[in-house]
């Protein structure tokens, strides 16, 4: 039999940031993936050291357009830290709820990625239909419909008025609503579970030795969260679930997705009816910071977020480290795919809800002849036999 | 507060973060200890030290039953940086120990992934530096 090797990316525009999947097959079957990275490294870690605290802030904010509030969250938590400033309680909840909003948008827009990958249009086109809802929810709080900027030093940037409060509870409802009956959808669809179940299996034994984290981890049955286990900006004030299932494969991965989503409206709301009173804008900006190191950890859309800040004194940082939660999803679970069919790659892939992208076109190569015919995902998607 | 675990002995930094500080010979054999703990490999953060003439590595692990970080600090020498990999206690590690010996040149013995252009461009890989030395000029 011949193998075939099957380069998915470095572009892809279901995936969001390049990388490239090198996929041999075997007939349809996969025997091996191998993950190449390097396409689109900006250096961020060497701009934070070059930079001021404040400036850190908005360059961090910028490292993931889904994902950029938890960001600038895991950011400046750890440079208050170092400066010993505290944010008042009502930044916190506000934080919170951007955060929270966040969440739901970024699982709403994988379940639509997931939904279009299947070859089910209509249900990507929904999905991304009542995200926009939570878009225009992100934009009354913060001013902006992707990047949030609302954390401050000390603070966050705008406050919350009254007429808005109930703006967010009368929204918040219809997506509670919506997100309860895409869940029935990814539930109860004979062809999503088809695709989706067994599909991708991560054991729980496994899990911890591979690294994975997320909704991804709790997926393979370990219930870990960050925001229940190490507690930052309000989260230790709500009370929440900590959803996980035991399946572990990629149809758990979405559901645990819509679970975390459901969780995330009642958090926001919440942060929105018990919004503490007092300032939440800093009148001052602190810039100096103590020598120091800190270890920010965050709860992201896609699982822990860490931020290892090095401070020597002075207005720069030393050194930022910063680890984001794909960079583990993605390297780790390369062996995930061997045995499964080729068209259950993008399916698994896209189940870690990775924060990268690919192209609409991969490049079939037919080792004997060397010719090179050329495939577009959402084809090789549907080419599933049997 | 402390934890300890086999010999070492974890000292608590801040909240939920503990730090034991090893030598290279010992880190595989602390690595074990820490993944006895339910744990698992969150972030390998190097820093270098030129004045030192040190790199120091931050090997982070996040216990889910301690429910704390447990991190290995291991100092090793800046002109001779190598330690021994962790990726086969670890499979998880790879992408911290890649990163790191791309971006600030440090060697993991046994790990034969290692290469450069892993996340750095190639017109800093040609000219041969790692890019987060202080020095690199990057």
């Amino acid at each position: 039999m011949v193998i075939v090797e099957i380069p998915i990316g470095p572009q892809h525009p279901a995936l969001h940031e390049p990388i490239m999947l090198k996929v041999r097959t075997e007939g349809e079957e996969v025997v091996e993936v191998s993950v190449n990275t390097g396409y689109n490294h900006r250096g961020i870690e060497k701009l934070l050291e070059k930079n001021s605290w404040v400036r850190g802030m908005y360059i961090s904010g910028r490292v993931c357009g889904i994902c950029n509030a938890v960001h600038m969250q895991t950011y400046v938590q750890g440079v208050e830290k170092l400066m010993g400033v505290e944010p008042p309680p009502r930044a916190n909840y506000i934080r919170t709820l951007v955060m929270e909003l966040e969440r739901i948008h970024s699982h709403m827009l994988v379940a639509a990625v997931m939904a279009e990958i299947i070859g089910f249009d209509t249900l990507f086109m929904l999905l991304m239909r009542d995200r926009e809802r939570v878009m225009y929810l992100k934009e009354l709080v913060t001013g902006n419909r992707v990047h949030a900027d609302i954390h401050m030093l000390g603070g966050v940037k705008r406050d919350l008025d009254e007429v808005r409060r109930d703006r967010i509870l009368s929204e918040l409802k219809i997506v509670e609503e919506r997100i309860k009956y895409y869940m029935k959808v990814f539930e109860e669809d004979y062809t999503i579970m088809k695709r989706l179940s067994e599909v991708g299996v991560i054991r729980k034994s496994e899990a911890l030795r591979l690294s994975i984290v997320g909704p991804t981890l709790r997926a393979s049955g370990i219930k870990s969260d960050v925001r229940s286990d190490d507690p930052y900006a309000a989260y230790s004030e709500i009370p929440f679930n900590v959803v996980s299932r035991d399946e572990g494969d990629s149809w758990a991965r979405m559901m645990v997705r819509f679970g975390e989503a459901l969780e995330s409206v009642s958090i926001a709301r919440y942060t929105v009816e018990k919004l503490p009173q007092g300032p939440a804008i800093p009148k001052t900006i602190p810039r100096a910071t103590k020598p120091g190191e800190v270890i920010s950890r965050v709860e992201a859309p896609r699982g822990e977020l860490l931020y290892h800040i090095v401070s020597v004194g002075g207005a720069n940082p030393y050194r930022v480290k910063i680890r984001t939660p794909s960079f583990l999803n993605i390297l780790n679970t390369e062996k995930v795919y061997i045995g499964h069919r080729l068209a259950d790659v993008p399916v698994i892939f896209a189940s870690y809800d990775p924060c990268i992208s690919c192209t609409e076109r991969v490049m079939v190569i037919d080792e004997k002849s060397g010719k090179k015919t050329y495939v577009s995902m959402r084809d090789l998607a549907r080419v599933r036999v049997g | 507060m402390e934890i300890n675990i086999g010999k070492f002995i974890f000292k608590e930094i801040s909240p939920r973060r503990y730090v034991a500080l090893v030598t290279p010979s010992e880190l595989r054999e602390a690595v074990e200890a820490v993944m006895m703990e339910e744990s698992y490999f969150s972030s390998l953060t190097a820093i270098d030290f030129p004045k030192e003439g040190k790199i120091e590595l931050n090997y982070i692990f996040w216990s889910v039953k301690h429910r704390a970080a447990l991190i290995l600090k291991v100092t090793v020498d800046r002109s001779n940086a190598v330690v021994p990999t962790i990726i086969d206690i670890v499979p998880g590690a790879l992408g911290g120990e890649l990163e790191a010996y791309d971006l600030m040149g440090v060697i993991f013995e046994g790990n034969n992934k290692l290469r450069r252009g892993f996340l750095a461009s190639e017109d800093v890989v040609e000219k041969g530096i790692y890019p987060l030395r202080k020095d690199s000029g990057v």
